[in-house]
């Protein structure tokens, strides 16, 4: 007999210029839910990829059920019955739901005795099986692309009870839900330990691990600092001590004083690439120095009202007027012009150039306007006088200045860079979204900070976020967007979270 | 310092020496390009070899061909002098073709097309000016910009259909590159054949960008005037890059396209002004190549130096003062070849699979980089914590 | 009429085999434009060796046509691992792989064909003769009227064809490796963390487009020019890729591409004799497949949607 099912020994992995993780000890028993409590970056993941046979470490030992193994592949943890729900779900879109969980296990029948094909039908009639078994519902006939997140999660689950796996690892299960999904899935959770599962939960919500956790593993960055009974520790002290020193995410926030309308939408319709509508007749009005949100499950249209807004994308109908202009014609450059600035979602495809320096991002919207260009020259010097003003200003780090290439420097400072180019336009109407995704808690921090500041200097902002906790927290107004619909548009101070969450998934009518 | 450890040091001798050579990141747009020819040659040594020839030989005969040595006795009125000033000659469509392909690759695109616009270049300037009577000066400049217009309408075309129709320019190009190739041969069938050379009619000196048989000191040489153009052009094409608001936006596109229009750039304008550009450089490389190293087109036939082109413009990495090297060197290879075949007896057309595996290095050159930092991250982490130890 | 046919079809077919072999390449997420060099290594390889073994050993070069067309497959194989390794291992980019081996591709067999010329057999050329391959009709079937004359004058090569396309129809849409292979292309990710390799099976896809490519060019050399030269290099490659992107990266509707083609191609020479025009005209007649393509990707370009991982360089550590 063994005494933890799953030891991993004085792990080390260091990468080129960090060690992500530093002579970690965890050890787990069997059956119970082991959560791993840390920042971003601060080693949780790499951990993770190491017990799961992604990586392997320079240093330590894993002991799997009393005897020690080396893990060379995720095929191989696959048969020491380890599976793992990735953070972004490994799933093949135009594949249907049988042909995902099958992928790499496929059974074979054999055409006349002789020619081997794969075996949906049976395929599809076990997955339906297994899907009732643990009451994780789903058509094993459906596409992954027709599917919302929730459902593409379970799919990811089931594939791994397909491959029997015992020791379960979900990587921050919960980014994607909504308040009402993340519970269904804790209950599912709870449901898979009682059947004799071995949880490992990966996560920097306190509330959840307070919720389902047995023990709590806490890291930063990459050094185990402690084990902790979840039962007896407050959420207060885990926080601490994953931040490493007091923290309150409590934004101090005057109340809003609303000034005239800044941006008024009206009646918005966005097709996408298919020419299918995801965003339909959106209306909404954002004042002077208000926080709009909008608030919904990723993939429900908040993106597409952002780019439409901002002239990434072409809209379908309806009007946006900026101070009074229509500027649903305007080019992309004509609405920066008018006012507008824009932090993006995705700040590494469209946020910066990574191949550019940081001195050429951060004038990146300005490259063209005197003083940085005379009579279409470039005057090197005034951009990079003008970068260094700003990297002093906000605190952006990098390795060579404004010379560094925006590619080598950390995500936080790469958002940093992003949000203080465009704070420096000084434009009327903000659009952030995500603007915190993948950030550290200090990062996180200054950021919203930075936010309510802007608003508090008279902007109107118009934030588009997935962490509910982020938007409750900074919004003044609050609009709910389903299946490119807006739900319900009110005061912050008037809806819950639950409720947030029912609009969320399109519940309340 | 333990056993163990010292053999793992002297497994690593070859890295190092690799390293050292090519470490440098201040110099590695030189170092790596020359390693790649350097591994090049050493594989067409072991083709000349497996041929039962002496490599160390033909590569002296290669140089000796192209100018670059001289050869043991001349024909009347030629010299040394005179095989480097046609070398020139023969570099400075290479030039053109190399800076358009690299042109198109700083935007993000790939123009395979150079050669079917170095065609339709040459060919209208040809029919224009090349049978016309006008005098030099008119002629000259003339040819010049038939060139231009030509190689940037077809290179806009492409542009466009890649912005309006999203057609991936390769293929665009390339059945550009047959259609122009066979319309033409059936132009010139028609209507331009030379019966003996099975060619076009040979075009009016005074149209040409190269002149011909210039006697001086005694000798007879081709003088380039293209070459000259070619020069400034690839100086004012660094500028433009380094320098100026297009030439910041172009690269922008070809960078990251989305980051771009996220920016406000006009994505697809500026897609269609880089091919302009880069046809322009196409058109240019076609009016020095049919109208001054030729005089002429052979019907049915894309240049190879449009191809060639894409070697070079990888091996002088984009930046146009690479590329002149890269042009250099590669001229070297193919003008030698003939002087090489016929004294080491190694077939000529070997000369374009050396460019060929040049090429292909070239296309891995990225990797090499990465692996070098790689490498070198790994060493200087080692050593810091050797150092804490 | 029948001409038409019956030109097409020789035409087209070994442009759908090239094209699922691209299929198969650019499925699995590696872009390949590397079929035009693929298919004209793969013919100067079957002739080479069909030439070698009928001087030596006194064999009819007739004989050899199947021994040709294996060994083109071979050759064509041999020479994607070039694109393979550059693509999948040195995660060089793919287009420019593509026309790199293109290139090498034309050099080193027009070198080697001219160099083998001089030094085994003393003759200057750069051909290899490998003579026309019989054709054969079908008895029953190509009495029907119309129809039938896609049973008359078959070169072998059409049936081989046919058959490895049904397999490699099967073998896409049915096995494992299949599934595997497709799930590389749309998401290697998800691939990868099923337990399986994906350079593995991304290095299995571009062998397998160049032994069918080989097997397009082998054809091609035994029925249009009855002889390996440089003019192989006619961008059928390019073409075949134009047919698999209006195909959508589907066997049966590529299929319909090619054949559009094989017809454009032979309907224009029958109208070029019928209009009585000079030889001259027959460089336009030319140029219809390569119009049409290029008229097709106006209409199709926009709407069609190519596997999402296709040309991405893979990296396990990315997400």
């Amino acid at each position: 007999m063994y005494e933890y099912i799953v030891e991993m020994r004085n792990i080390t992995k260091r990468f080129p210029g960090i060690v992500a993780n530093d002579n970690i000890t965890i050890q787990i028993k069997k059956g119970e839910i082991y959560a791993i409590l840390g920042e971003n970056g601060a080693g949780k993941s790499t951990l993770m990829s190491i017990l799961f046979g992604m990586y392997e470490p320079d240093e330590g030992e894993i002991w799997i059920r009393g005897e020690r193994v080396k893990i060379l592949s995720p095929n191989h943890a696959a048969k020491l019955n380890i599976g793992m729900v990735h953070q972004h779900f490994k799933l093949v879109h135009n594949y249907t739901v049988t042909e995902n969980i099958i992928l790499g296990m496929e059974p074979i029948r054999k055409l006349g005795g002789l020619i081997p094909y794969v075996d949906i039908k049976g395929a599809n009639k076990n997955i339906a099986e297994l899907s009732k078994k643990y009451g994780l519902q789903v058509d094993p006939t459906q596409k992954i692309e027709d599917m919302n997140v929730s459902l593409q999660q379970r799919v990811e689950i089931l594939k791994m009870l397909y491959r029997e796996a015992e020791i379960l690892i979900f990587d921050e299960p919960t980014a994607l839900l909504t308040p009402q999904e993340t519970d269904y899935l804790l209950d599912i959770i709870e449901e898979l330990r009682k059947g004799g599962k071995t949880i490992i939960l990966i996560s920097h919500k306190l509330e959840e691990i307070k919720r389902v956790a047995d023990r709590c593993a806490i890291l930063r960055k990459g050094k185990l600092i402690d084990v902790l009974d979840v039962k007896e520790t407050s959420t207060k002290t885990m926080a601490n001590l994953m931040v490493g020193r007091e923290v309150s995410l409590e934004i101090e926030k005057k109340p809003a004083k609303f000034g005239p309308v800044v941006l008024e939408v009206d009646n918005l319709r966005v097709k996408n690439q298919e020419k299918v509508e995801v965003v339909k007749n959106v209306s909404f009005k954002i004042h002077k120095g208000e926080v709009f949100a909008i608030a919904g499950v990723a993939g429900n249209g908040q993106v597409e009202i952002a780019d439409a807004i901002a002239g990434l994308t072409e809209i379908d109908g309806g009007s946006i007027k900026l101070n009074g202009v229509d500027i649903s014609k305007y080019s992309i450059r004509e609405r920066t012009i008018e006012g507008i600035s824009y932090i993006p979602e995705d700040r590494q495809s469209y946020g910066l150039i990574l191949d550019f320096s940081l001195g050429e991002n951060l004038a990146l919207k300005d490259y063209y306007k005197e003083p940085f260009c005379h009579k279409g020259v470039l005057n090197k010097d005034a951009i990079n006088e003008y970068g260094n003003k700003l990297i002093e200003k906000y605190d952006i780090r990098s390795s060579l200045g404004v010379n560094t290439q925006v590619r080598q420097m950390s995500g936080g400072n790469q958002q940093k860079a992003i949000v203080a180019r465009e704070i420096e336009l000084d434009s009327p109407l903000m659009i952030f979204v995500q603007p915190t995704r993948g950030l550290d808690i200090g990062a996180i921090e200054n950021i919203r900070k930075m936010i309510i500041e802007e608003r508090d200097k008279g902007k109107a902002i118009l934030l588009v976020s997935l962490e509910l906790d982020e938007i409750m927290s900074i919004a003044d107004t609050i609009g709910i967007i389903f299946n490119g619909e807006i739900q319900k548009i009110a005061p912050a101070e008037e809806l819950t979270t639950k409720e947030v969450g029912e609009y969320m998934m399109g519940v309340t009518a | 310092m333990s056993e163990k450890n010292m053999d793992k040091r002297k497994g690593n001798t070859f890295n190092r020496v690799i390293l050292k050579l090519l470490g440098n990141e201040k110099w590695q747009h030189l170092t790596i390009p020359i390693f790649l020819i350097f591994l090049s040659f050493i594989a067409a040594s072991i083709i000349i070899l497996s041929l039962g020839k002496n490599p160390l030989g033909a590569f002296y005969n290669l140089l000796q061909g192209a100018g670059i040595l001289p050869k043991p006795s001349y024909a009347g009125y030629k010299s040394m002098l005179t095989d480097f000033l046609s070398l020139l000659n023969y570099m400075t469509p290479m030039i053109f073709a190399s800076l358009a392909v690299a042109i198109a690759l700083k935007g993000g695109l790939f123009n395979i097309g150079v050669s079917g616009q170095m065609l339709l270049a040459g060919f209208f300037a040809t029919i224009l000016i090349g049978y016309s009577e006008l005098n030099w000066v008119i002629a000259k400049p003339l040819v010049l910009l038939i060139g231009i217009i030509a190689g940037g309408i077809l290179g806009g075309l492409i542009g466009f259909l890649k912005y309006k129709f999203n057609i991936n320019e390769v293929v665009s190009s390339i059945m550009f590159n047959y259609i122009i190739q066979y319309v033409l041969s059936f132009f010139i069938h028609s209507y331009y054949i030379d019966p003996v050379s099975r060619q076009s009619k040979y075009i009016n000196d005074a149209a040409r960008l190269t002149l011909v048989n210039v006697e001086l000191i005694n000798l007879k040489m081709d003088i380039s005037i293209g070459f000259v153009i070619a020069i400034i052009l690839a100086i004012v094409l660094k500028q433009f890059f380094d320098k100026s608001r297009i030439g910041f936006e172009i690269k922008a596109v070809g960078a990251n396209s989305k980051g771009a229009k996220y920016a406000g750039i006009n994505v697809g304008k500026t897609m269609i002004l880089t091919m302009v550009l880069s046809g322009i450089f196409s058109g240019l490389a076609g009016v020095t190549y049919y109208l001054g190293y030729f005089a002429s087109i052979q019907p049915k036939t894309l240049p190879s130096v449009g191809f060639d082109g894409i070697a070079v413009a990888l091996l002088g990495n984009t930046n146009p003062y690479g590329i002149i090297g890269a042009s250099f060197i590669i001229s070297i290879i193919d003008r030698g070849s003939t002087y090489m075949s016929s004294m080491a007896g190694v077939r000529k057309e070997i000369a374009s699979v050396i460019t060929g595996m040049i090429l292909l290095f070239s296309a891995c050159s990225a990797y090499i980089q990465y692996r070098i930092r790689a490498k070198k991250d790994s060493l200087a982490f080692m050593a810091g914590r050797e150092a804490e130890e | 009429m029948d001409t038409l046919i019956i030109d097409g079809l020789s035409f087209a077919l070994p442009l759908f085999i090239m094209a699922i072999g691209g299929i198969y390449s650019e499925r699995a997420g590696i872009t390949n434009l590397a079929l035009e060099g693929l298919q004209g290594f793969g013919a100067f390889f079957g002739a080479l060796w069909a030439v070698v073994f009928s001087h030596f050993f006194n064999i009819p070069i007739q004989k050899l046509f199947y021994f040709a067309l294996l060994l083109a497959m071979v050759g064509g194989m041999l020479f994607s691992i070039l694109h393979a390794l550059l693509c999948i291992k040195f995660k060089a980019n793919q287009v420019i792989s593509g026309v790199v081996i293109n290139i090498l591709s034309m050099a080193l067999t027009v070198f080697l064909t001219t160099q083998i010329n001089s030094l085994v057999f003393g003759a200057l050329s750069d051909k290899f003769q490998i003579g026309t391959s019989v054709r054969f009709t079908v008895p029953v079937l190509s009495k029907i009227p119309v129809l039938g004359a896609a049973f008359k004058n078959l070169y072998p090569f059409e049936i081989v064809i046919l058959v490895i396309a049904i397999i490699a129809a099967y073998v896409l849409n049915k096995t494992r490796f299949g599934l595997r292979l497709r799930a590389c292309g749309d998401n290697p990710h998800s691939v990868d963390a099923a337990g399986v390799e994906v350079f593995r099976v991304q290095f299995k896809a571009v062998l397998i487009s160049g032994a069918l490519s080989g097997l397009g060019g082998i054809s091609y050399a035994y029925s249009i020019s009855t002889n390996f030269s440089p003019s192989i290099y006619m961008g059928y490659g390019y073409l075949a890729i134009a047919a698999l992107i209006f195909g959508n990266w589907k066997i049966l509707p590529t299929l319909g591409a090619c054949l559009l083609f094989g017809f454009a191609r032979s309907g224009g020479y029958i109208l070029g004799q019928m209009l009585e025009m000079p030889s001259t005209f027959s460089d336009l007649i030319m140029t219809l497949p390569y119009v049409l393509t290029l008229l097709l990707l106006i209409f199709f370009s926009k709407s069609n949607r190519p596997p999402r991982a296709l040309g991405e360089i893979y990296d396990k550590g990315k997400r």
